[in-house]
């Protein structure tokens, strides 16, 4: 089952369109990386998918039902951005109340283990209010998950949190993921979608530019993959012809005594680049081929 | 509904609010009947109303400064909870119309407490639960918080509400005993929306009230459902 199928979503603000209809797929079991600037659209979408605002136009369906419908909510847990807690309660009682509305009551001990998850163990019965910025998106974690929903959604789920705490989020995450549930998550944080994402989406201007698995997504910006190569020196005889050669066969060609580098358009080139060094009689040391980051493709678009 | 109500009744109940609240209306009672004659001065009471002073003197103070009571009390229930965007928690959770309703039932468990407390404070003395007057009363404040609930809900700043919720507090009773006496033709039908004309005489006319608050809250139930968070 698909856990998120959006058609043509749409939100506009007066006459501003924020998302300008969007299709997208989830499938189950997935974490779900979206990325873009500030102002790209991720919360709006989410917003609509969660229920917090209504689509202007175009349809959406999560976990198989249509929404928006109150049913879904049972089985959602959303982190929304940029929200304050219930500052009077402490950490167990805002666990205990949230999970009630969701009409799954947890136990003390149940809102203890879920705290101890997401690195709060000894906070509680400590008012929220008292709680350093960290501590609350910790909670605001716990908070999503405290009713053991099949889809949960983060936005920015470790902005703010240092490096440690990010790490024991993203194992959380990961972890959860091995319980079988989807993770949609939106970050600002490159290496961590790169790390923890099994799909990708790209947001620009309120639309999807790009989508895909890690792999696909490498696989479309692979034009531009570097080659470096540490080699023995290249016998005079033959340089002249293999660097030609190189200068035709791809870009940015840097040459040193025992090394060079270059970039190409596609993985048969790196062979067909090996494959010249050794026809030269040119021992190869070593080969490093750096394919595009997240980031790279990120800034492409 | 019923965590969102739970949790509404418990914050106002467990702060001084109630104490302040219980208080005000023990005092009226008291006073009512202390000085009775003066309150039959200037209002026509019956003799039944005269032998009820303790409750019919809560009614004229509800009458007066319920809306205002109610008003300072809850008038942030809602858009507060927009305001400082917790109410992202609750809409991702529940139905808008189940938090609406929670947060009213909330609001009237706090004051049908505080009101079955007055009584049966004063029942001690009066040796008289007087279940009319306390019918009558619980219609009012029910009118009285929903109309609250829907400004909550229609006025996105709690500073707004506050300083509206004052205003309206003074203005309604002035207003509505305008409309329930106004021979004006071109108002007076408007006294037909107000709770008060359904409390001039002691009959169960004042049932209806219980329906004019619905509306209230079913108006509110619309705005809400179109807001967005």
């Amino acid at each position: 089952m698909k856990a998120i199928e959006t058609k043509l979503l749409k939100k506009t603000y007066g006459s501003t369109p924020v998302v300008k209809g969007i299709n997208l797929t989830v499938e189950e079991g997935e974490i779900f990386g979206f990325l873009g600037r500030n102002g790209a659209g991720k919360s709006t979408f989410i917003n609509m998918l969660t229920g917090i605002t209504r689509p202007t136009s175009g349809s959406f369906t999560i976990l198989g039902v249509e929404g928006p419908d109150e049913r879904m909510k049972k089985h959602i847990g959303v982190m929304p951005d940029y929200s304050t807690l219930f500052n009077s309660m402490n950490a167990i009682k805002h666990l205990k109340f949230l999970s009630s509305l969701s009409g799954k009551p947890v136990s003390t001990t149940e809102c203890q283990q879920v705290l101890k998850q997401v690195g709060l163990e000894n906070a509680g019965n400590k008012k929220v209010g008292k709680f350093s910025f960290g501590m609350k998106k910790k909670l605001g974690i716990a908070q999503a998950i405290i009713h053991d929903p099949n889809l949960i959604f983060l936005d920015e789920p470790t902005s703010g949190l240092d490096a440690e705490s990010a790490l024991h989020i993203h194992r959380l995450i990961s972890s959860l993921k091995e319980r079988g549930k989807t993770i949609f998550m939106t970050s600002h944080n490159l290496d961590e979608v790169e790390k923890i994402c099994t799909t990708i989406a790209i947001m620009k201007d309120g639309s999807i530019v790009k989508s895909g698995t890690m792999d696909e997504l490498r696989s479309y910006y692979r034009s531009a993959i570097t080659v470096e190569l540490k080699h023995a020196a290249v016998p005079a005889s033959e340089s002249q012809n293999l660097y030609a050669w190189l200068e035709t066969t791809g870009s940015e060609l840097r040459r040193e005594t025992g090394f060079t580098s270059i970039t190409v358009g596609s993985e048969k080139k790196i062979a067909e680049i090996i494959r010249a060094f050794t026809r030269c009689q040119v021992d190869i040391f070593r080969v490093e081929v750096n394919e595009p980051s997240l980031e790279e493709m990120f800034l492409a678009e | 509904m019923i965590a969102i109500g739970k949790r509404e009744f418990i914050s106002m109940f467990k702060s001084v609010k109630s104490i302040i609240i219980i208080a005000i209306l023990l005092l009226t009672s008291y006073y009512s009947a202390k000085f009775s004659g003066l309150l039959a001065s200037g209002i026509a009471l019956t003799e039944k109303e005269m032998a009820d002073i303790h409750t019919v003197g809560l009614l004229i103070l509800l009458f007066i400064f319920g809306q205002l009571f109610v008003m300072g009390l809850s008038h942030d229930s809602i858009n507060k909870e927009s305001h400082e965007r917790t109410m992202r928690f609750l809409v991702t959770r529940t139905s808008r119309l189940q938090i609406l309703l929670g947060k009213f039932a909330g609001a009237w468990l706090f004051w049908f407490t505080c009101l079955v407390i007055s009584f049966l404070v004063i029942a001690i003395f009066a040796l008289k639960f007087d279940f009319f007057i306390f019918s009558q009363v619980m219609a009012l404040l029910t009118f009285q918080i929903a109309l609250t609930i829907l400004l909550s809900v229609a006025i996105p700043k709690p500073s707004a509400t506050m300083f509206l919720g004052i205003l309206i507090g003074l203005l309604f009773p002035a207003l509505g005993a305008w409309l329930v006496f106004t021979d004006n033709p071109w108002v007076s039908w408007l006294k037909f929306a107000s709770p008060y004309y359904y409390l001039m005489e002691d009959t169960y006319q004042f049932l209806i009230i219980f329906g004019l608050a619905g509306l209230l809250l079913a108006a509110a139930a619309l705005i809400f459902n179109r807001r967005e968070f």
